[in-house]
């Protein structure tokens, strides 16, 4: 965990974590796949997030979920976990653990801080605490997870840079 | 006869502010504008007008101002700022613009006597030739004398965005909007309330016609609610915030000064562009008030009465102590009042009302103030030089009478600002008993309150909100008010006033900022241009800066009059937003120069910048385009030596940036088949093949290497920039036209960093870094690919290439990327490996005749063009583009088609993008077209063959093989002698490929 | 900016969005059956009216989910959103919901003629 900003009621710091996206039907054989192998079901309603210890389930859309460790896992079994869930035609499971980028977001002024970057409407009332959506922040693609009192936002790796001068740039002035 | 102080305003104990115009210093007061301060100072000449370059004074004292438009010098030389909204601070530097050498002696003003050649549609009738001269002559001449201020210098702003998401925006801090928002202080609701002035009040500060509120004094009152407002927990106001536009959807956007007052600290942002989504709109932006349209009623002197009575009460400067009032409406009154009690005395009172309408009672006043007063009459106009110094009334519609005062205070009605209203797509209708445009049909959620919904009257506004508001869960609170005088408002139509012409000079206008007269309209009209849009672009009419914001309803009253209709008969002109200019800067916020466009890097993008790489942008990618190996190597020779060096024994690319797309299902087999124009079908697992994908009209759209697991699992590359679009192609067409296919597609670009080495040592050096693999050619043949663990994660190894050399592409995790790159370094030492960048890359593919999507495609060109019969599946029964490869046009034997091009003699150097042609010197003249063959797609100096290398589409080129041709240069008009070859230059037995 | 509806994700501003052009034309299933000339009409033609048009949208930066919209193209009001598996509703069902048909008030705009 590293700090990138703490300021006028706003805290970032970038985390590392590991992710896998799982894509398929959502139904009894899939949920029965997915929890013998992490013994949890995936989040059966849209934009739901599920949280425990060890990761964050999220469902993005009806046939996309993502899998998002909190606690660092041996990569090996990642792989083995993905090359389990692909023995199945029907679903496609596919590593974004060192693909992505993680930060978190959070502080009294997060909401503020990041309506300078987005759109995207942040209100408790359209966007609730344990849901998570795909946006535009700071022009590019980005997943947002509200963990209720602070935001986990991702975006592609390659854009780690320009996406953290993006937030120090909008911090300074 | 001069500006006095309004002892009763708060401003006289102000902080003293010194300030300069045109290099001159004065004084003002701390919260000034630099209209109200250049008042104070009896300063009434600011500017010269546009095209005539008269002599302006100020008119009015808010957004609505066509005249007193000026540079601020020491703010990076801003152009345009409107005098009667930018206010000073300590050290403002302001001149004004459009006049030289100065204000006072403005050589363009020759343009006002030349006048009868500036008519309607000047500028369409006049510049019309000879040929040649609007660039040279015409244009920059104009630039000069025309036009407004010196554009910034250069500046990088530092203004930001900050969008909003609410239930309710209350536009205007004014009398309605605070009742308003005071109703709306802790219900459930996030409201912002977005005020353009730097205070709350509106109307309440403007003018003395409202005195008590639940009986406290306005002042008071604001105060009190601007404490409550801000104690609440789901209002929000911004103040200096002007509402620009007003979008579809209820979205508004607002432009917030930040620096009003104060000087840029250029550290900090100076503007914001709040871009806000609401569900209700209310709009209380009041009104704007009109002038009417007199001789010379331009002239320094003539101010809106309004803006007048708003200098008194929110400036305290009385711009002068003896005005003339002229009005045709009961909103003057007021300031009548105002001006006596203040122990002034106005030189004359004109109304064009009869005395009914006047009333007996403000007669009366008249009367017992002992002011000369004119009923039934009106100004025929004022004469002076730089400054009003007679007034010719004409009296009871007769006589005209003269009467000496510099400043004449004139109201033509008021005008509800419905700018944002019919900006919304709201409907309008017109008012027979106002005289204006008024809302009608709201079309999104928007609710008009007070004056800008043509309600007048200050009492009856209370009830308005409260029934308008009604349906919100508001506060049931009551507020009574306490007026000055009652406000029954009525008016007397008048646009333009009877006047004798007296010379050139004289002019009636109806736009000041654009200069156009009153005359101008007539004239247009007569010469058919008699629709009101067509009639506005002919004359310019209202298309100014200010956008007539106090005329454009005179010209329709004129117009009505000459064409003998309803003002409603003939509409308005269309508003469109911004309401008021707002600077690029703001609209851009930070998406400028790095921010400009995201960019993308690769995990070994610092290895690269210690390699001293020069970057090309691919995309939003950062690319290495060439690697200096010393501070001054030339691009043209490091290119040279790397491509040498990889044909002679390795070089290695970073390729993180291509596509990579993850197909898995049942069907993938079938999709693949459907998405590609190659056959899939009998191509073994673990092996991979060169694709190409058409668009449904036959033209390749991107190529790619296609891995094959099994016929349920496949991996795509696509070029950089297509991945996107790759990746959204097969998403549609997955769920749009073949849902019962069960394929999932997923992008794993990022989670895949890609190194292609190639070169004959390769395989050396892969050996070395990885020596669990036998990468014999046995074992590991060309177009096969394996995956074998490596550390905690596997590498997935293809063998390919993209240079015609024996070649590898390694897939790899980024968490392990730039530490595997090193290692390939480390072993490659010994065999002199070079990194190389993107335009090596393209020097060697191009030396083997390998197309890039892109250079040699621009969307016209299909795969038989390039001679890829073989990469398409005939016997499949489709694929996205296959039946548009037999249409008439695709099937043509003349279509522009790939081949390669050398220069007759080998010193010669051929560009790209040229022409090839049949002829060896073009025509001089020409006078027929010489016919055109097509173009060079790419072109290298090959360090292999060490002479100039071509690829060229050309029409029927398949059958020109060997043909002498020519290539147009831009060193002259000889053109170069090339032949005609096949566009692969190198190893065209592929030996090096497969062994 | 407008405001569109993904049937996936909620109200989000048009920028996330992705115009796909006319909807309900289907990918002919035996092109080769086709004429050039019918052909041409599948690849090229495309309507675009003033008024209410059947099109589709993708949430390109958010879900990449594709759904079909009525939307009136003088006003730009979505009249209604649909999956893409949904039967498209009926016109005659949105003709009473257009306030101003061709999206330009009588009065207050420019589109209106002054007769002789």
């Amino acid at each position: 965990m590293t700090q990138l900003l703490s300021s006028k009621g706003v805290n970032i710091s970038q985390r590392n974590f590991q992710q896998i996206i799982i894509r398929g039907d959502g139904k009894e054989q899939f949920n029965q796949l997915i929890n013998s192998e992490i013994s949890s079901l995936p989040p059966s309603n849209n934009l739901e997030v599920t949280i425990n210890d060890k990761f964050i389930f999220a469902k993005n859309s009806f046939d996309q979920w993502s899998l998002i460790y909190l606690v660092e896992q041996n990569y090996k079994e990642i792989l083995k976990f993905i090359s389990n869930v692909n023995l199945k035609d029907e679903i496609l499971a596919s590593d974004y653990s060192y693909g992505q980028v993680y930060f978190e977001i959070s502080g009294k002024n997060r909401n503020e801080f990041l309506n300078k970057l987005t759109h995207f409407d942040l209100r408790l009332k359209k966007f609730p605490a344990f849901s998570m959506a795909q946006t535009l922040i700071a022009k590019i693609d980005c997943s947002i997870y509200n963990l209720k009192d602070k935001y986990i936002v991702t975006c592609n790796r390659s854009f780690e840079d320009y996406f953290k001068e993006r937030l120090q740039d909008t911090a300074n002035i | 006869m001069s500006a006095a102080d309004n002892k009763k305003s708060h401003y006289i104990n102000a902080k003293e502010i010194s300030f300069k115009f045109d290099g001159k210093k004065y004084l003002g007061y701390k919260g000034d504008t630099i209209a109200s301060a250049l008042l104070r100072n009896n300063v009434r000449l600011v500017a010269r007008s546009f095209k005539y370059h008269r002599p302006r004074g100020l008119y009015t004292c808010g957004i609505e101002e066509p005249n007193g438009i000026v540079q601020i010098l020491n703010e990076h030389n801003e152009p345009n700022t409107r005098a009667t909204v930018k206010q000073i601070y300590e050290g403002i530097r302001v001149n004004s613009q459009n006049r030289w050498p100065s204000l006072n002696l403005d050589v363009g003003s020759i343009n006002n006597l030349l006048s009868p050649m500036f008519s309607a549609g000047f500028y369409y009738k006049t510049f019309m030739g000879p040929k040649g001269f609007w660039k040279k002559i015409y244009e920059p001449v104009i630039r000069r004398t025309a036009g407004l201020g010196k554009p910034p210098k250069e500046f990088r702003s530092k203004s930001v965005h900050q969008n909003h998401n609410v239930d309710i925006v209350i536009v205007g801090g004014g009398l309605s909007g605070l009742i308003a928002a005071r109703k709306l202080i802790d219900t459930e609701y996030d409201v912002l309330l977005l005020e353009q002035d730097s205070f709350l009040g509106g109307i309440l500060k403007n003018s003395n016609k409202i005195k008590k509120i639940n009986n406290i004094d306005v002042n008071k009152w604001i105060k009190e609610t601007e404490k409550l407002l801000k104690a609440s927990k789901n209002i929000k106001i911004f103040k200096n915030s002007l509402v620009t536009s007003y979008n579809f959807t209820n979205h508004l956007i607002a432009l917030e000064d930040k620096c009003a007052g104060k000087e840029i600290n250029k550290d900090k942002s100076e503007l914001t562009l709040h871009k806000i989504r609401t569900t209700h709109t209310i709009l209380a932006n009041g009104h704007i008030e009109r002038f009417i349209s007199f001789r010379n009623n331009d002239l320094p002197g003539v101010m809106l009465a309004s803006s007048f009575e708003k200098y008194i009460h929110r400036y305290g400067v009385v711009p002068e102590t003896s005005p003339v009032i002229f009005t045709n409406n009961s909103t003057t009154a007021t300031l009548l009042k105002s001006l006596i009690d203040l122990g002034h005395k106005p030189a004359a009172y004109v109304d064009a009302r009869d005395k009914d309408k006047i009333g007996k009672k403000l007669l009366d006043y008249l009367k017992k103030s002992n002011i000369p007063f004119y009923i039934n009459s009106e100004v025929e106009g004022c004469d002076g030089s730089k400054k009003i110094k007679t007034i010719s009334i004409r009296k009871n519609k007769n006589k005209i009478i003269k009467v000496k005062s510099s400043m004449l205070c004139v109201s033509g009605g008021i005008n509800p600002d419905i700018h944002l209203f019919t900006q919304s797509k709201g409907l309008v209708k017109w008012d027979d008993k106002l005289v204006t445009f008024k809302p009608d049909v709201p079309f999104q959620n928007t609710i008009t309150l007070g004056s800008v919904s043509g309600n007048y009257n200050y009492e009856k506004t209370i009830d308005e909100i409260d029934q308008k508001l009604s349906f919100l869960k508001a506060k049931n609170i009551r507020f009574n008010l306490e007026l000055n005088d009652s406000n029954n408002f009525n008016i007397q139509e008048l646009w333009e006033t009877k006047h004798e012409k007296k010379s050139n000079w004289s002019k009636s206008f109806i736009d000041l900022h654009n200069d156009v007269t009153t005359k101008d309209l007539k004239q247009a009209v007569k010469e058919g241009f008699d629709r009101i849009e067509h009639l506005k672009r002919f004359t310019t009419n209202s298309m100014g800066t200010d956008q007539g914001k106090i005329s454009s309803i005179n010209s329709l009253g004129i117009v009505s009059k000459i064409l003998k209709k309803k003002i409603s008969e003939v509409g308005t002109t269309t508003y469109r937003p911004p309401y008021a200019p707002l600077s690029f800067s703001a609209i851009a916020g930070r998406n400028t120069y790095e921010f400009y466009d995201p960019q993308r890097k690769t995990p070994i993008h610092y290895w690269h910048i210690e390699n001293k790489a020069v970057f090309e942008d691919v995309g939003q990618w950062k690319r290495p385009w060439y690697f200096k190996k010393f501070e001054t190597e030339s691009m043209h020779l490091a290119v040279q030596r790397e491509s040498a060096q990889t044909r002679k024994t390795a070089g290695i690319l970073d390729g993180s940036t291509l596509g990579k797309i993850e197909v898995k299902g049942k069907d993938a087999l079938e999709f693949m088949n459907l998405m590609y124009t190659n056959a899939f079908t009998k191509m073994k697992p673990m092996t991979s093949r060169y694709a190409l994908m058409l668009g449904e009209d036959g033209m390749i759209k991107d190529d790619g290497i296609v891995c094959k697991f099994n016929d349920k699992h496949f991996i795509a590359t696509t070029t950089s920039g297509g991945a996107p679009k790759v990746l959204a192609d097969m998403e549609e067409y997955l769920q749009t036209e073949w849902p019962h296919l069960q394929v999932f597609v997923n992008s794993i670009t990022e989670q895949f960093s890609t190194f292609n080495i190639s070169g004959p040592k390769s395989r050396e050096i892969v050996s070395k870094v990885f020596t669990d693999v036998d990468f014999s050619n046995e074992n590991f043949p060309f177009m096969t690919f394996k995956v074998f663990d490596y550390k905690d994660t596997e590498v997935r190894i293809m063998r390919a290439s993209f240079t015609g050399e024996l070649g590898y592409e390694i897939y790899i995790t980024p968490n392990h990327a730039l530490e595997l790159w090193k290692k390939i370094f480390h072993y490659g030492k010994a065999y002199d490996l070079v990194p190389y960048g993107t335009e090596t890359m393209h020097l060697l593919r191009a030396e083997k005749g390998y197309v890039v999507i892109g250079q040699e495609t621009d969307g016209t060109v299909t795969p038989i063009d390039l001679n890829f019969n073989w990469m398409i599946g005939k016997k499949k029964k489709d694929f996205i583009g296959k039946r548009s490869l037999t249409r008439s046009d695709t099937s043509r034997e003349d279509r522009k088609q790939l081949v390669g091009i050398i220069p007759l003699d080998k010193s010669e150097f051929i560009e790209e993008g040229q022409h090839v042609v049949e002829c060896e010197r073009l025509p001089k003249p020409i006078k027929t077209p010489v016919e055109y063959l097509g173009h060079v797609s790419s072109s290298y100096h090959s360090p292999n063959l060490n002479h100039c290398i071509a690829m060229a589409m050309l029409k029927g080129g398949n059958k020109l093989m060997g043909r002498k041709l020519f290539v147009s240069s831009t060193y002259g008009n000889k053109n170069i002698p090339v032949e005609v070859v096949s566009p692969v230059f190198i190893d065209p037995e592929n030996k090096r490929l497969v062994s | 900016m407008i405001l569109i509806n993904c049937p996936y994700c909620g109200e989000r501003d048009q920028s996330e969005f992705s115009n796909g052009g006319e909807a309900h034309v289907a990918r002919p299933e035996n092109s080769e059956n086709l004429n050039d000339k019918d052909w041409g009409r599948y690849v090229f033609y495309r309507d675009n009216p003033k008024g209410i048009f059947y099109e589709r949208w993708v949430h390109t930066h958010g879900c990449r989910k594709w759904f079909n919209a009525v939307r009136n193209t003088s006003t730009d009001e979505i009249l209604k959103i649909y999956k893409l598996d949904e039967n498209p509703p009926s016109k005659e069902s949105f003709t009473n919901t257009l306030k101003t048909p061709s999206g330009e008030p009588k009065v207050g705009s420019g589109n209106f003629t002054v007769k002789k």
